[in-house]
């Protein structure tokens, strides 16, 4: 978890805050970026890109609006996807696909050392939530959600209809919000 | 959209899933201050950002923290250079955490509600453009359309004054054959007649060789003297009656010209109111002419055209009162011999 104030101190240029935060988030968003860009050192890039970019703009970080991690996180993604269709715009295909991955999956189980045991749980509460899903509930939010996808794109891509599409988006989304709710409504999420 | 439908949109947005147009109604629609779909959505986005966590984590590169505190300026504050960060055009998923401002920082607050309203401000434009476009381009094609309409008809006019014109010119020109048969006819008529002349020429020819044959005869003496020598003309002696002892005649008659001549000598002088007349008596007496002696006259020729005198077997000469008698009334002076 990430103290907001800790953002607080990383806006008036405290460098040992900064440190602390990618400490505590790097590994998180490193493994979204790999999951999305399916390469490790496209991932770093993007890593660098981010944290200046958390540098120059935690000002703007609102906590109104979300956790910090959270802002984190979106950025990230954000970012990331900006990448892939800059990538499929100019027709690169990733030389090391995600399948190629688990390995390094496998390398890596342990959890981080800053990880805390509330870490842990709700990483474990996540990942159970998620397993629930039906199968096609979870393609549908993981190809928006990590391959950056529009409903109707997923709908072309599953070749389903684009209804059913939204339907399974709306009812994973609901039933990870229900599963989670206790992480949710804790105030320091994560 | 209604409230329902952006409401419902909100998952889709917190997954990502969201077109373009729809994400930017939707986050439109949260700037309008809705409070049930914004905490639907700081909801949704909370868990959404927690998806990571299912996945397995990767360990980043040891180098990759070095390069990132050595990259960052730390002369530049992160606020001074948010100031300085170029405003997006667009928002983009995610973007409503990342660009939105707490209130209590008006300045950059009003940065995303700006580029909202001039994100709407271009849709009206380039919407307004598009109508423009499309209702110019139309009006266009109708302007198009109603030129070729014009353009038919008048083609339409000249085809009809054509056709009329070529009615006009093909009756002008059964008028013209018509004429042309009538000249024809009329040339042909011309031909016959002249035909005819030629014909009536060459016996106009004929009859004046035969008066050249004549000679020229200046004088009725000339002329007696010319018919004396023309061969089968008949002769009639007439001589003086009781009433003029002395007195005698002969009359000359050409059958094939029909002509008569009388030469009389020794009549009388006719009295004032008196004429001679010479008659033709076959089975009655038919007026040939009339004619006069004056004073010291001795001889009188008479010529005169006679038709159907043939058969006449007795000339006489009697003395009628003037203008002459349908048949003789007075003293006869001279008569022929049968």
């Amino acid at each position: 978890m990430i103290d907001p104030t800790l953002l607080a101190r990383v806006a008036k240029g405290d460098q040992q805050a900064f440190s602390q935060l990618y400490d505590h988030s790097s590994t998180l968003l490193f493994t979204l970026a790999v999951r999305i860009l399916g390469n490790r050192e496209e991932a770093a890039e993007l890593l660098q890109d981010v944290y200046l970019e958390v540098w120059r703009k935690v000002s703007c970080y609102d906590v109104g609006r979300g956790t910090p991690i959270a802002w984190l996180v979106t950025l990230t993604k954000s970012r990331a996807i900006d990448r892939l269709r800059a990538r499929a715009s100019r027709g690169y295909r990733a030389t090391t696909p995600l399948e190629a991955e688990p390995t390094a999956q496998l390398a890596d189980p342990g959890p981080s050392p800053l990880e805390t045991q509330a870490d842990q749980e709700l990483r474990m509460a996540v990942g159970t939530a998620v397993a629930e899903l039906p199968q096609a509930q979870q393609q549908a939010i993981e190809l928006a959600y990590y391959e950056g996808l529009s409903h109707t794109e997923i709908a072309a891509r599953l070749n389903q209809p684009l209804g059913t599409v939204k339907t399974r988006i709306k009812l994973g989304m609901s039933k990870l919000r229900e599963s989670l709710r206790q992480w949710g409504n804790h105030g320091e999420l994560p | 959209m209604t409230h329902e439908e952006l409401e419902e949109s909100v998952p889709l947005y917190a997954a990502g899933a969201l077109d373009k147009v729809e994400r930017q109604a939707l986050e439109a629609h949260l700037l309008s201050g809705c409070a049930s779909c914004h905490s639907a959505l700081k909801d949704y986005q909370s868990i959404a950002a927690l998806l990571p966590l299912s996945l397995s984590p990767i360990t980043t590169p040891r180098s990759l923290k070095a390069t990132i505190m050595a990259e960052r300026n730390p002369a530049s504050l992160p606020a001074e250079a948010a100031q300085n960060e170029p405003v997006r055009p667009s928002l983009e998923p995610g973007e409503w955490m990342e660009r939105l401002f707490p209130p209590v920082a008006p300045a950059r607050s009003s940065s995303l509600p700006w580029a909202l309203g001039f994100a709407a401000l271009l849709i009206v434009a380039v919407g307004g453009y598009a109508a423009w476009n499309v209702s110019t381009q139309r009006s266009i094609a109708t302007s198009n359309i109603q030129q070729l309409e014009v353009s038919l008809r008048e083609k339409s006019a000249r085809l009809a004054d054509l056709q009329r014109e070529i009615g006009d010119q093909t009756n002008a020109l059964a008028e013209l054959r018509n004429k042309l048969q009538q000249q024809t006819n009329e040339a042909s008529e011309a031909k016959g007649q002249l035909a005819q002349r030629e014909a009536e020429l060459e016996d106009i020819r004929a009859q004046l060789s035969q008066r050249s044959i004549a000679g020229a005869a200046r004088t009725p003496q000339d002329e007696l003297a010319t018919l004396l020598r023309i061969p089968n003309v008949k002769a009639v002696t007439l001589t003086g009656s009781d009433m003029a002892k002395r007195a005698a005649g002969f009359l000359l008659y050409d059958a094939r010209t029909q002509n008569v001549w009388l030469y009389s000598m020794n009549l009388p002088e006719s009295p004032a109111g008196t004429t001679y007349q010479l008659w033709a008596i076959r089975d009655k007496p038919i007026s040939i002419g009339t004619f006069q002696m004056d004073t010291g006259e001795t001889t009188h020729l008479l010529v005169k055209k006679v038709l159907s005198f043939t058969d006449a077997k007795t000339f006489a000469v009697s003395l009628e009162p003037s203008g002459g008698r349908p048949q003789p009334t007075g003293p006869i002076y001279l008569l022929s011999r049968s």
